[in-house]
C-alpha cells in the first residue's frame, strides 16, 4: 500500500515538473515562466521527497531528506528573486498584456 | 544575544549531526568545531536576528508554515489551471504593494513565502519603505495576495518579538 502511495506521489511529481517544462514554451516572457518553473520545484519536489521519504529503509535517511527538502525550499525562492530582480535590473520587459497596480 | 548564539549552535549541529554519516566521536567533535567556528565568524549578524521564540509562538509560526503548505498546494493547482485552460496562458500584473511590516526579518521571511507560492514571485523589495514589487501570474492572484491572511501572522509574531 505505502509503495502505491509512493508511486502515486512519484507520478503527481512527474505531472508538476512536465507541466512547468509545458510553461516555458507557453508563458509569453521570463517572469511569468517563473511561475511554470515553481510548480516543480514545490510541488514537484515535494511529491518526489514525501515519495522517498515513504520508501526509505531508516529514520535517519528520512531526517536527511526532510533537511534537504527544507534547505531546498528555503535557497530556491531566494534564487528565484534574484533571477526576477536581475530581469529588472538588465532591462527585461514584461509581456505586454502585463498591468500594474499600487496596492 | 547569548541566547540567540546559543540557539544558532544547537541548530547548526542538530544539522550537522542529520547530514552526517555515522555518529562517532570524529564527527560530533567535527561537528561542534564547524558550528562553533560558524558562530563566530557570522558573530556581527547577531545583532540582527530575531530573537528566540517562545515555545508558543513557535507553535503559531509552525501552524503559519503548515497553513502555507496547504496555500502552497491550492496555489500549484491555480497555476496548473492558467497554464492549461487560460487563453490568453496568462493576464500577468505588477504589483506595488506596501504591508504593514516593519521588521527586516518579517518582510524577508513575507518575502520568501510570496515566492514559494507558484504564481506570485518577489522581484524586489526596499528596505527603506518595506514597498514590495511583486509580478503575479493572474489579477486575481495579484489582488488575493494584497489580503493574504499570512500578513496578520507575520505582524502579530513581528509584535511579539520587538526588540
Amino acid at each position: 500500500m505505502i509503495k502505491w502511495i509512493a508511486y502515486s506521489c512519484f507520478f503527481g511529481s512527474f505531472l508538476a515538473f512536465g507541466l512547468g517544462a509545458l510553461g516555458l514554451f507557453r508563458f509569453p516572457d521570463p517572469y511569468t515562466r517563473m511561475h511554470a518553473v515553481g510548480m516543480g520545484d514545490t510541488l514537484g519536489m515535494g511529491l518526489l521527497g514525501f515519495g522517498l521519504f515513504l520508501l526509505s529503509p531508516s529514520w535517519i535517511l528520512r531526517l536527511k531528506l526532510v533537511a534537504v527538502l527544507l534547505l531546498f525550499w528555503t535557497i530556491n525562492p531566494t534564487m528565484t528573486h534574484m533571477v526576477a530582480k536581475a530581469s529588472l535590473i538588465q532591462g527585461i520587459k514584461p509581456a505586454a498584456e502585463t498591468s500594474l497596480k499600487e496596492g | 544575544m547569548r541566547q540567540r548564539s546559543l540557539a544558532l549552535f544547537v541548530l547548526l549541529l542538530l544539522f550537522w549531526m542529520v547530514i552526517s554519516a555515522e555518529w562517532d566521536l570524529q564527527h560530533i567533535v567535527a561537528g561542534i568545531l564547524v558550528a562553533l567556528v560558524s558562530i563566530w565568524f557570522w558573530y556581527d549578524l547577531g545583532s540582527r536576528q530575531p530573537h528566540v521564540l517562545p515555545a508558543r509562538k513557535m507553535l503559531r509560526l509552525g501552524y503559519s508554515l503548515v497553513l502555507l503548505v496547504g496555500w502552497v498546494i491550492q496555489a500549484n493547482i491555480a497555476v496548473a489551471k492558467t497554464l492549461l485552460f487560460s487563453r490568453p496562458p496568462a493576464k500577468p500584473m505588477l504589483l506595488m504593494m506596501q504591508p504593514n511590516l516593519n521588521s527586516n526579518w518579517g518582510r524577508v521571511l513575507f518575502a520568501t513565502c510570496i515566492t514559494i507560492t507558484p504564481g506570485t514571485v518577489t522581484i524586489d523589495v526596499d528596505p527603506e519603505t518595506g514597498r514590495f514589487i511583486v509580478h503575479a501570474l493572474t489579477q486575481e492572484t495579484g489582488i488575493d495576495l494584497l489580503y493574504w491572511r499570512l500578513i496578520d501572522e507575520i505582524v502579530q509574531l513581528e509584535t511579539k518579538m520587538e526588540r
